[in-house]
């Protein structure tokens, strides 16, 4: 099983370029779409996931396309949305059992046992009988990951699944989505470059529609290492370094700017050579593209 | 809060829906008052479709429909910010609650103010442009600005203020829309309370109050407004509206103030506190079973089923519909205990038909209005909570989720109707009626009605699929509705294009549900057919993931119309085709249709070309021999039998003029028994010109023998026929049997019909001085009295009724024969009644040996005997003081037959009374009931007298001889045996009847003496002016005069007596010094305004009291349309002082007549008991408009001094 992305274009009524000519081809495994808000991602997740239709382009799983026979692709899909809802006065468990009816879990004792073992996988067993209304954000995001997983899909899809956790909710759901199965193309679109370098074998960089990057993320690394220089600056000069440098990240530490230069030199006094991290890659990549949508072609 | 205000206009302004509303509700208007389109509120005939009662009308109907839009509006400026999440962001900034409610509330009530003036300025609009189609100017009025005003600021507006109140608080604190449509439901049913509650004579004040919309309160303010104060009064805050509007606005002040105490200002959404969990040590490495998926039919189906159940549990969890099942089985109870149900108030019993009528009558637009409203919600359900892209990602066809919607809303609606069913048990035991007829409840609940709900649920469905928003489906669902009243107008009456029509028509414990449940069937055939496409476009249609354009909808329903859904289409198609072919075959092709405007310009077509014949010189039938061959299984019928006419006139008569029956049903064959040649037929109207060969000479006779054949084919598309059914066949020879010459029955009366179809405005009646009008009787001039003999074959199950006296009676196989024969002449009016009858005989024994024993029948459905002695009891009373003070009794024997209720009256012919099942054979009489079959009875045995020994002539006024009479014999005999407060019980309905009546006046209304056929002044006002007439005059007096009438006019042919005859009867028995009421009462339209402003008792010494009253008297004249003119009193009025006796009950001390010759009277009495209350006219003999007033509660007056 493999996904097979092609030529896919999506323009929305009011003019946004959603996807421009997008070309990925995913394989089994972890593979992590990384991009800022607004970059297209949960466009690209929803055609995947057969709930949008692009303008052009085909994407084809295997032998099905995607696009025609979306029967075929929901019978072995899991997909958790970026933001979605459930029935407040509904225990988890019942929810749960519905969804496993829609997805064809018919044999009923076949049904309550899945039902059961995914509520545990989910640490959720001890809420079962507690109405979704009453749950949290993260028990949410994983009675969202339960119903995904039901039936054991070859293509799960988590859109931006880890915004909004904290930290310990967060690394129980990357735990949980690093156990699922070996033969499965999970798709996992992010903003939190943190999220692909723990989990991701593939990733793609996506901004304004268009992929800038795809490979493996430790590749990816390398490609950059050595190129990328720190520096802690005083406020007032950071405006200066900006128009001066290949500025492609700014944090602060302990209240002081930290920018990250991109650079095959070293770019001045008082740079230090950083170990390239993943971050640096993709701030690298939306950068370079900023600067190719802000600068007019000649 | 100014802010705030801003926001909620603006976002409203930005949106498209908020045009839509306004634009819907301003073309209603327009259309209302543009076209005759929509006639509301009893505007037509002189009432002017821009009269203030009229723009209040159509307003308040469509303000009613407005509740969608309100709620749409009002209910969600603070769920939105929910929804929206934004409330967090909201409440964190430093925004005062009161100005964030307010600011809420108020922006949205200037947008629902803003889109529901669409009323106003649509029928104003409607009026001042100059439509090309605005031919109908002398149904309006100069324009005045107050006419629409009026209605809108007294009803429109505050109804606006009170629903957004209630609704806005259920929709803040509710935080769900469902909220919102439970108020709206709860309200609406106030509403349908309060219209129960109109119709009961007693309840019409808390009617008006109980009623949020103020209607109510509309209908009791107008409810004796004459046509010239409807077309001119406007409305103001006054009176029982004040009340009603500060009642409501209360309430919606109550519920603002309750919202802002109890919004909460913190972000919770009401959801559950958060818990921080302890340890979770579930195993997070557990091995995920196996399990297999599954998709085949039999795996829908297990869906299906599943889903189902879950969609159910969502339904009925909803605290809405606890709520709203609930109070509707309050609704249900409510109405059984608290209002009557058939005239003078009397209760029905409650039998399974009654209480399933009840459930039905008071919820059917209800069922309808949850309907709508839930398959709203459910398809939106997972859009609503946001859970559409997991449930659109999943591998489920989209058949398999609507099904289960579907099944789910049927399933929520056969729960709501076994709840109720439920009551109508309950209510049945409790009111002692133990027989549960089941079927009735299965049938009429489980599948007439659910066959509705399920049909509209589908066309929910399907509209809210298609049309992909919310409340604009909500408003397409109204739209859909209201098109009816289009199609109606655009003379499209068939019942293939009224969605969702099938009548099980009414129910009848005689005949069942008879011949109706054919067409019923088929109907629905129809319908689910058409239903069957719907629902297969919703699936094809269906929004699935996040494209909600038109075009890639269609393009995925393409992808999604495989085989079995192609199948699954042209099968319904073709459903609905065949069976609406069907359906067109037996109502158009084997019987006739005919939309209303066909069938009036053929009436008028008659008149046209006919009418020139009305007053040619015809033979008279004497005598009339029939047999009449019924067959009750298959509603056929045939009569065969001869006429002997006979020219009555001095001239030779050449030609005979014979209307055959136009039933298009009938086939009639004629044959003279000599020469003739058919000189001209009109087809269209059955009307055939013979001419004789040999004129026919004066004085002497010829024979016409005649065959009808009555079929009964397919079944029609209305009107079906309920004369010759099952169980109760009953006809009369006007409808089947062929006539002499013209008849002038077919013409059209109303003067609007009259004017669409370009004819003259005529009187409606003859003269009453009209010559031609008094050589022939009210039965029409084909006859004076005939002989008759008739023999009726019929079913061996059934016993078969007509005129005259048995003389044999066999069985031939299964048939039986019943031979009547009438030995005195009669006059040419005759039934045919055949059912399946218990008997139950008596005899009356007359008060003298002269004359004849009278043998009393009455035929009735087994078990409809509760009151069949109260009817026996009627008959013997009756005949005792008819035979007593008018004449002897003309007849050996005396029947009364059941009938089904289709119809309900009751008809005397001769010594036979074919009685409605629905008025007086099921009534529960208690004792301080108006014994309405002994009235009934009373009243149709006075007519022996009264139609049958005294044949008034066929002119203006003649219903004053015949009803207005029986009316008065009638009260007599009640007075007699029964006590003085259930004769003021009658006098009080009959008031109202009356008062009510000429506000529905059409033409003009008459005095009494000219009546044409108004039944509100020939029995009610009768009743009225008859009682009044005797306790002036003198009983006895006025039954000395009838006595002379009938032994001068009794028993006579042509010339027949009309009213001026009767009245110089009662003038010679009337004191000079009361002449004047004869003119009051027959000659003029009067009115009193009697009020009693002051009343006081001093004690004088023991056992004498002295009563001091004040009392003003008005006295009006009313013109046709009733405008009053006060004109000077000279009159005896009553003055009474009543005191209470041990039972609690009024006891009159005091009733004199007293002259009063002005407005303002002061008068003193004594009485020797300690008085209660006291006033001028108590008793309500005189016709007052508000009689309510003549009589105050005393005070006693201390000694000051």
């Amino acid at each position: 099983m493999h996904l097979s992305i092609k030529n896919l274009s999506k323009t929305y009524g009011n003019g946004v370029k959603a996807l421009i000519d997008v070309n990925l081809e995913i394989p089994i495994g972890m593979f992590g779409l990384l991009g800022p808000n607004g970059a297209g991602k949960s466009t690209l997740m929803r055609t995947i996931a057969t709930l949008q239709e692009p303008d052009t382009g085909s994407v084809t799983l295997g032998d099905i396309d995607v696009l025609k026979q979306k029967e075929e692709v929901r019978k072995i899909l899991g997909y958790l949305p970026q933001e979605f809802g459930v029935y407040p006065k509904v225990t988890a468990e019942e929810l749960l059992d519905h969804v496993a009816v829609l997805k064809g879990v018919i044999n009923g004792r076949e049904r309550r046992d899945l039902v059961q073992a995914l509520l545990q996988k989910t640490n959720l067993y001890a809420h079962r009988k507690k109405n979704l209304g009453g749950f949290s954000g993260g028990m949410k995001q994983r009675f969202g990951i339960a119903q995904a997983l039901i039936s054991e899909p070859k293509l799960i899809i988590v859109d931006e699944p880890t915004a909004g956790l904290d930290p310990a909710e967060r690394n129980r759901f990357l735990n949980l989505l690093s156990e699922i199965g070996e033969n499965t193309v999970v798709i996992l679109s992010t903003h939190i470059v943190d999220d692909v370098k723990e989990l991701c074998t593939q990733m793609a960089i996506i901004h304004h529609g268009e992929v800038l990057l795809t490979g493996n993320p430790m590749d990816s690394i390398r490609g950059i290492e050595g190129k990328i220089w720190s520096k802690s600056v005083p406020k007032e000069e950071l405006d200066s370094y900006k128009e001066n440098f290949n500025v492609i990240s700014e944090r602060l530490i302990a209240g002081t700017p930290e920018i990250h230069v991109y650079s095959d030199t070293k770019p001045g006094e008082g740079f230090i050579n950083e170990f390239s991290d993943l971050e640096d890659v993709y701030f690298s990549k939306i950068k370079q593209s900023a600067e190719a949508v802000a600068t007019p072609q000649l | 809060m100014f802010e705030f205000i801003k926001f909620e206009v603006k976002y409203r302004l930005n949106r498209p829906v908020t045009y839509i509303y306004f634009a819907i509700l301003l073309v209603l208007a327009f259309i209302s008052t543009s076209t005759d389109i929509v006639m509301a509120g009893g505007s037509g005939g002189k009432v002017m479709e821009n009269a203030p009662v009229a723009l209040a009308a159509i307003m308040g109907a469509f303000s009613i429909f407005g509740i969608f839009i309100i709620s749409a509006v009002m209910g969600v400026p603070v769920l939105r910010d929910f929804e929206h999440k934004t409330s967090s962001m909201i409440f964190t900034t430093p925004v005062r609650k009161f100005n964030y409610l307010g600011g809420k509330f108020l922006g949205s009530l200037i947008i629902t103010i803003l889109i529901m003036s669409g009323l106003l300025w649509g029928a104003m609009l409607g009026q001042v442009l100059p439509w090309p189609w605005h031919d109908y100017t002398d149904k309006l009025m100069p324009f005045s600005f107050m006419a629409y005003w009026s209605p809108f600021s007294v009803f429109i507006i505050p109804n606006i203020l009170i629903l957004s109140a209630v609704f806005f608080s259920g929709g803040t604190l509710g935080k769900r829309m469902v909220v919102v449509y439970a108020q709206g439901i709860i309200l609406f049913m106030g509403y349908l309370v309060a219209g129960e509650f109109l119709s009961e004579l007693d309840n019409k004040n808390m009617a008006a109050l109980i009623d949020p919309f103020g209607f109510g309160a509309l209908e009791v303010t107008t409810q004796y407004w004459t046509v010239a104060e409807q077309n001119t009064l406007l409305f103001d805050f006054s009176g029982i509206i004040l009340q009603n509007r500060l009642i409501w606005l209360g309430v919606g002040l109550l519920s603002l103030v309750f919202t802002f105490f109890r919004f909460s200002y913190s972000i919770s959404d009401g959801g559950g506190r958060k818990k921080k969990k302890a340890g979770e040590d579930s195993d997070i490495h557990m091995v995920i079973p196996q399990i297999n998926q599954l998709f085949g039919f039999k795996a829908q189906l297990t869906q299906i089923l599943s889903l189902s159940k879950f969609y159910l549990k969502w339904l009925v969890k909803q605290g809405p519909f606890l709520f709203i099942a609930l109070a509707g089985m309050i609704l249900v109870f409510v109405i059984a205990f608290l209002s009557g149900t058939s005239g003078y108030d009397v209760e029905l019993h409650m039998t399974s038909s009654r209480a399933v009528r009840m459930i039905v009558g008071a919820f059917s637009l209800f069922f309808v209005i949850i309907v709508v409203f839930y398959t709203g919600e459910i398809v939106w359900k997972e859009r609503d909570i946001k859970m559409n892209l997991i449930y659109d990602a999943l591998p489920h066809p989209n058949f398999v989720v609507l099904a289960s919607k579907f099944i789910g809303m049927v399933l929520m609606s056969v729960i709501l109707l076994a709840l109720l069913m439920l009551c109508g048990i309950v209510i049945q035991v409790i009111k002692g009626y133990t027989f549960i007829e089941w079927n009735i409840y299965f049938t009429t609940l489980f599948v007439d009605t659910l066959a509705l709900m399920t049909l509209y649920i589908i066309l929910g469905l399907f509209i809210q699929t298609i049309v992909n928003h919310k409340f604009l489906g909500f408003g397409l669902m109204f739209v859909f509705y209201v098109s009816f009243i289009v199609f109606d107008e655009l003379g499209i009456e068939h019942s293939m294009f009224y969605f969702a029509r099938a009548s099980l028509g009414q129910y009848s414990e005689m005949n069942q549900y008879g011949h109706y449940f054919t067409p019923f069937s088929w109907f629905n055939v129809y319908w689910f057919g058409l239903a069957g496409v719907f629902y297969a476009m919703a699936i094809l249609m269906a929004v699935r993931g996040l494209d909600t354009r038109f075009r890639i909808r269609i393009n995925l329903g393409g992808l999604r119309l495989n085989k079995q859904a192609f199948i699954s289409i042209v099968s319904a198609i073709a459903v609905f085709i065949l069976s609406g072919a069907f359906i067109f075959y037996n109502t158009n092709v084997v019987n006739e249709y005919r939309n209303s405007d066909d069938q009036k310009a053929r009436q008028a077509d008659y008149e046209r070309q006919l009418k020139q014949f009305e007053f040619l010189n015809q033979p008279k039938i004497t005598d009339t021999y029939v047999e009449v061959d019924i067959f009750p299984e298959i509603r056929d019928f045939t009569a065969s039998g001869y006429y002997i006419l006979r020219n009555k006139s001095d001239e030779p008569i050449s030609e005979i003029h014979i209307q055959r029956s136009p039933d298009f049903q009938v086939i009639t064959e004629l044959n003279f028994d000599r020469d003739n040649e058919l000189k001209e037929q009109f087809h269209e109207f059955f009307y055939d010109i013979y001419e004789l060969s040999q004129p026919l000479a004066p004085d002497s006779v010829l024979k016409l023998d005649f065959t009808v054949d009555f079929r009964t084919k397919g079944f029609r598309e209305s009107g079906s026929n309920t004369d010759v059914i099952y169980n109760g066949t009953f006809f009369n020879n006007t409808q089947y049997f062929p006539g002499i010459g013209y008849y002038s029955q077919f013409e059209l009366s109303d003067d609007d019909d009259r004017e669409d179809n370009d004819l003259e405005v005529t009187e409606r009646m003859l003269e009453r001085d009209d010559p031609r009008g008094i050589a022939q009787s009210l039965f029409g001039d084909d006859a004076d009295k005939i002989q008759f003999e008739i023999i009726v074959g019929t079913d061996s199950s059934q016993i078969a009724i007509a005129p005259g006296y048995l003389q044999r009676h066999w069985k031939e196989g299964d048939r039986s024969y019943y031979h009547y024969k009438m030995d005195t002449p009669m006059v040419n009016f005759y039934s045919v009644v055949s059912a399946d009858y218990e008997i139950i005989r008596d005899r009356w024994i007359p008060p003298s040996d002269t004359l004849p024993e009278v043998n009393l029948e009455i035929y009735y459905h087994k078990g409809h005997d509760y009151n069949t002695d109260r009817m026996l009891q009627g008959m013997k009373e009756s005949l005792s003081y008819y035979t007593l003070n008018f004449s002897p009794f003309q007849f050996r024997q005396l029947r009364i037959m059941e009938f089904p209720r289709y119809r309900t009256f009751a008809q005397s012919f001769a010594n036979t009374v074919p009685f409605s099942e629905g008025i007086g054979f099921i009534q529960n009489i208690k004792t301080d009931d108006v014994d309405l079959p002994f009235y009934v009875t009373a009243h149709e045995v006075a007519h022996q007298w009264w139609g049958h020994q005294v044949t008034e002539a066929g002119v203006k006024g003649n219903a004053m001889l015949s009803e207005t009479l029986s009316q008065y014999s009638a009260l007599m005999v009640m007075k007699k045996n029964y006590p003085p407060e259930i004769i003021k019980e009658f006098l009080r309905h009959e008031l109202n009847s009356y008062l009510t009546g000429r506000t529905f006046e059409r033409k003009k209304e008459m005095p009494l003496e000219f009546v044409e056929g108004q039944g509100y002044i020939h029995y009610r006002k009768g009743s009225l002016v008859m009682y009044a007439l005797q306790d002036y005059v003198g009983e006895d007096s006025i039954n000395a005069a009838l006595r002379r009438f009938v032994k001068d006019w009794g028993f006579k042919e042509a010339p027949y007596p009309t009213s001026a005859d009767l009245i110089e009867y009662y003038r010679k028995v009337t004191p000079d010094s009361l002449q004047y009421i004869i003119d009051d009462m027959f000659r003029y339209i009067t009115l009193f305004e009697n009020k009693t402003t002051d009343s006081y008792y001093e004690e004088i010494e023991e056992d004498q009291y002295k009563v001091t009253l004040t009392v003003d008297a008005i006295k009006y004249r009313a013109d046709s349309l009733g405008t009053e003119t006060e004109i000077p009193l000279q009159d005896w009025i009553d003055i009474g002082v009543f005191a209470e006796d041990e039972d609690g009950e009024d006891k009159l001390l005091y009733l004199q007549k007293h002259k009063i010759a002005q407005r303002e009277n002061t008068f003193e009495i004594l009485v020797n008991e300690k008085p209660l209350k006291a006033g001028i006219d108590p008793i309500n003999k005189l016709i007052d408009r508000n009689p309510g007033d003549n009589v105050k509660d005393l005070e006693l007056k201390e000694d000051t001094i």
